[in-house]
């Protein structure tokens, strides 16, 4: 395993930068150099560090600098210098070709990017430094989202990769899920689809109950805490825009045209309302005078806000009941044998979740094991090897695709029936994803 | 004894999950486990009511207080509801406290024993996260002398167990930094053991040494006297299976499983003693004796007679760490050091994983969670994986003998049992 004594965290003032930097300098032990653009901005980052992993003993190795005046000297003497500046090229190449000038050789450098090419970044270093250029994918916050997208590029090294993998799962306590240099990776580019084709349907059916229909459709019986559009208002629509966009222009499979940002996800970002850090998106909360508060959602036909519905939708009420006494399988049969189009929606998305994530094994990741691992650790929801064995098995879910005029993937047309087809159960209890 | 009850295996739920966030209940959990026990071990819901035509299965369910948790008693009633099967099914519910689980095991063995029932099935249960951790403080405090111990005291427990501490430092007149740092290294033990242990509450957490010693300020607060949130065991939701059977019916069930009959490990011993229930009786009464807890001592050694074996043939202890301090008595009461000394076997290394008597490799209640009615369940689940090798990452190399000691209380119910090839 590789031994890692000393970090430098680039962007130590950020949410990532410093939940990011707790961790490794709580379970890794590690001196971790903070650098932001000033050291007030690197100390706050500290105190951030301490928060998320509530333990003071890592304040005193963690030492607060600055860009301008620290960066050579932090990279020089660094085992692993972890940059997560802000997501674009042209703010993380000058800060490569400065790392790639001071760093020395054997050090990893990795990058925080959800969607950059990490080969294009890579491209600052000479071989050694291309070699141990890595992207490290962590979610937020890193303390309790312990998913690591690992991601690597033609450069590098298998016994590099194997030795920060194990670093990253056995010392720091990551999920690891090695991912290939490809747009969004496996976490993002699954979830961002079903989001992002759930706000199609929510225009689609804006008459019927839109944005708040459609959550309700994809809600916790489908294997998530969260709704597929209040995730996007949580995350932000300015980030939904930019990680779709990026796997719009640079990707083309099945669901390609899925990935086109909606209009009213654009005209909502025009005008600034970009999710819950706005204080309003999709959906907006207001507090009134005696206190309470009230929900409220977006009407994309008429761009006002109505007070958020309540559906009285039997399949759901039914599956949701079945959920909540922990009968999933009886849960799922009710969902195949729902009428009504909201069953019809639900059945769709269940399959295009799991025909889309099973059909990126290959191109994204090697196994299916890891966009299992990147859906369950990274989104909290089940995993599409799961979803499967709770239809029933692969036959099953093959029919539920053919109805809905989903592709069944080869992976999947080939399995067995009979037999367990999700392998992370020892490590990940799907059961515990659907909420009732 | 050793030749009449045995244990087929069983099943855990995952002690990180909060069943009410995830709208679910304490019945779902009984369903899931059951479920999982019943697969793991490769007996049916046919099998079941097989059995029970002939009326030799029976349920046993060991649970504290779901009657505060959940608003729901009759819980040995409930396996109805995980499966018709069970319909019929002699089932009750048994209450010690945080020994809960252990007596409901205690009245499985004893009526296989009498030759009452072929298979028992023994399920702990405690659903935690329904109620805030000040509101569940006080509902624990019912498991003292609630008037005398708890009753307008926030977190009653950990002040008790504080006491403790404070007693075995004055009696063996130790010195406090050797044994705050002894306590620090049983916390740390633990945590790192629950890091392999793919059901354990903590897995993800973040604990070492240093944090252990770091006791005060907010990020490790003082809760009772000495002892501060790293000394203590946390609650959590989860429940527990253990499947027991008689010497017939293991026999039929190895060759009809492919098993070999000698690798089922059966209970060798048992032991079962209440203390006084006030924390300040305990003291008084102990005065003048080597043992702070000679009730718990006398448990261990009324199993280690009734099993024929002594501390020298226990590979492998599952101990009742609800604080630092009960797992610092208890090793004296295992015989593993004497009164006075366990800090030697805690500074040398003898308890950790890698030690000569390690004590919980499952990473204990400090590390896998404490759902009270389950734990004991856990426990004796937990020393079936060890004696039959299918701990996974958290097996003791050759581990053949194992003890338990769950207590409830401030040490004031004490089980122990012993579990071998």
């Amino acid at each position: 395993m590789r031994e890692i004594k000393t970090v430098t965290i680039l962007g130590a003032n950020g949410a990532m930068g410093s939940g990011s930097a707790g961790v490794i300098a709580a379970f890794g032990g590690a001196k971790v150099h903070m650098l932001a653009r000033d050291v007030e901005k690197a100390k706050q980052g500290i105190e951030a560090a301490v928060a998320s992993v509530k333990t003071d003993t890592i304040r005193a190795r963690m030492i607060p600098g600055s860009y301008d005046a620290d960066l050579e000297k932090a990279v020089a003497e660094s085992d692993w210098v972890f940059e997560l500046v802000a997501e674009s090229y042209e703010v993380k190449e000058p800060i490569n070709t400065r790392i790639a000038k001071a760093r020395r050789p054997g050090t990893i450098v990795s990058t925080v990017s959800s969607g950059l090419s990490i080969g294009r970044l890579a491209k600052a270093y000479d071989e050694d430094g291309q070699k141990h250029y890595y992207g490290t994918h962590f979610f937020n916050p890193p303390y309790k989202m312990i998913l690591c997208e690992l991601v690597t590029h033609s450069g590098n090294d298998k016994k590099v990769t194997q030795a920060l993998g194990e670093y990253l799962d056995k010392v720091l306590g990551r999920a690891v899920v090695y991912t290939n240099d490809t747009p969004a990776f496996a976490g993002n580019r699954i979830g961002f689809q079903l989001m992002n084709e759930v706000a199609h349907f929510a225009e689609k059916y804006a008459d019927k109950g839109g944005i708040a229909l459609l959550d309700e459709i994809m809600s916790g019986y489908t294997g998530r805490a969260m709704g597929p559009l209040a995730t996007a208002d949580f995350v932000g629509l300015d980030v939904h825009k930019a990680i779709v966009d990026n796997i719009y222009d640079n990707t083309k499979d099945e669901a390609h045209e899925t990935f086109k940002l909606p209009g009213y996800f654009q005209k909502l970002i025009d005008a600034g309302k970009l999710g819950m850090k706005s204080g309003g998106g999709l959906t907006k909360v207001v507090k009134h005078a005696d206190g309470k508060r009230e929900k409220f959602v977006y009407n994309i036909k008429t761009g006002e806000y109505d007070p958020y519905p309540k559906f009285d939708i039997p399949f759901i009420k039914e599956a949701r009941q079945k959920i909540k006494e922990s009968d999933y399988k009886g849960a799922m049969d009710v969902v195949k044998k729902a009428s009504g189009f909201e069953a019809d929606i639900a059945r769709y998305f269940i399959s295009r979740y799991i025909s889309y994530s099973l059909s990126l094994v290959g191109e994204v990741v090697d196994t299916k094991e890891n966009t299992d691992g990147a859906m369950g650790f990274g989104f909290n929801w089940v995993p599409a090897s799961a979803f499967v064995d709770f239809l029933g098995g692969p036959k099953e879910t093959i029919k539920l695709m053919e109805a809905s005029k989903i592709p069944v993937p080869k992976l999947l047309k080939d399995a067995k029936d009979g037999k367990k087809f999700y392998e992370l159960g020892e490590k990940l209890d799907a059961r515990s994803l659907f909420k009732g | 004894m050793s030749e009449k009850v045995f244990v087929l295996g069983g099943e855990q739920t995952d002690f990180q999950r909060n069943w009410t966030k995830e709208g679910k209940t304490f019945m779902s959990m009984m369903r899931e486990v059951l479920d999982d026990a019943l697969e793991k071990v490769g007996i049916s819901y046919d099998e079941i009511k097989r059995l029970n035509k002939e009326n030799r299965v029976a349920v046993f369910v060991g649970n504290f207080d779901a009657e505060q948790y959940a608003n729901q008693g009759h819980l040995g009633a409930f396996l109805t509801e995980v499966n018709p099967a069970l319909f019929g099914v002699p089932g009750a519910r048994y209450e010690a406290a945080c020994a809960s689980g252990s007596v409901a095991l205690d009245a499985a063995i004893t009526h296989i024993r009498a030759e009452d029932y072929d298979l028992a099935i023994v399920l702990g249960v405690e659903v935690m996260k329904t109620v805030s951790s000040s509101v569940g403080g006080d509902f624990l405090g019912t498991a003292a002398y609630y008037d005398k111990e708890a009753k307008g005291v926030q977190f009653p427990f950990p002040k008790l167990f504080g006491k403790l501490a404070d007693v075995i430092l004055e009696r063996y007149e130790l010195k406090e930094e050797r044994f705050m740092d002894a306590l620090a290294e049983i916390s740390r033990i633990n945590y790192a053991n629950a890091k392999r242990n793919p059901k354990a509450q903590t897995r993800t957490w973040f604990m070492n040494k240093e944090h252990a010693m770091a006791r005060g300020g907010d990020n490790n607060m003082a809760v009772g006297g000495r002892l501060c949130i790293t000394d203590c065991s946390q609650v959590t939701d989860g429940a527990a299976v253990t499947i027991l059977a008689s010497k017939d019916y293991t026999k039929a069930y190895a060759k009809k499983t492919g098993r070999k009959f000698d690798d089922i490990p059966r209970i060798k011993g048992w032991g079962h003693r209440v203390a006084p229930i006030t924390f300040e009786a305990k003291k008084l009464e102990s005065v003048g004796d080597k043992y702070i807890l000679p009730w718990t001592r006398q448990t261990v050694k009324d199993a280690y007679k009734r099993a024929d074996l002594d501390v020298k043939n226990i590979d492998v202890f599952e101990t009742h760490d609800c604080f630092t301090s009960s797992e610092y008595a208890a090793i004296s009461a295992f015989g593993i050091s004497e009164p006075g000394k366990e800090h030697i076997a805690i500074e040398d290394g003898t308890i950790d994983f890698g030690g000569k008597k390690p004590i919980n490799p499952s990473g204990g209640l400090i590390g896998v969670g404490h759902p009270v009615g389950a734990s004991g369940v856990r426990m004796m689940l937990d020393l079936y994986k060890q004696v039959t090798n299918t701990a996974g990452d958290y097996q003791v190399k050759g581990a053949k003998n194992g003890l338990m000691l769950n207590i409830g209380g401030s040490a004031t119910t004490n089980f122990v049992f012993i579990l071998g090839k």
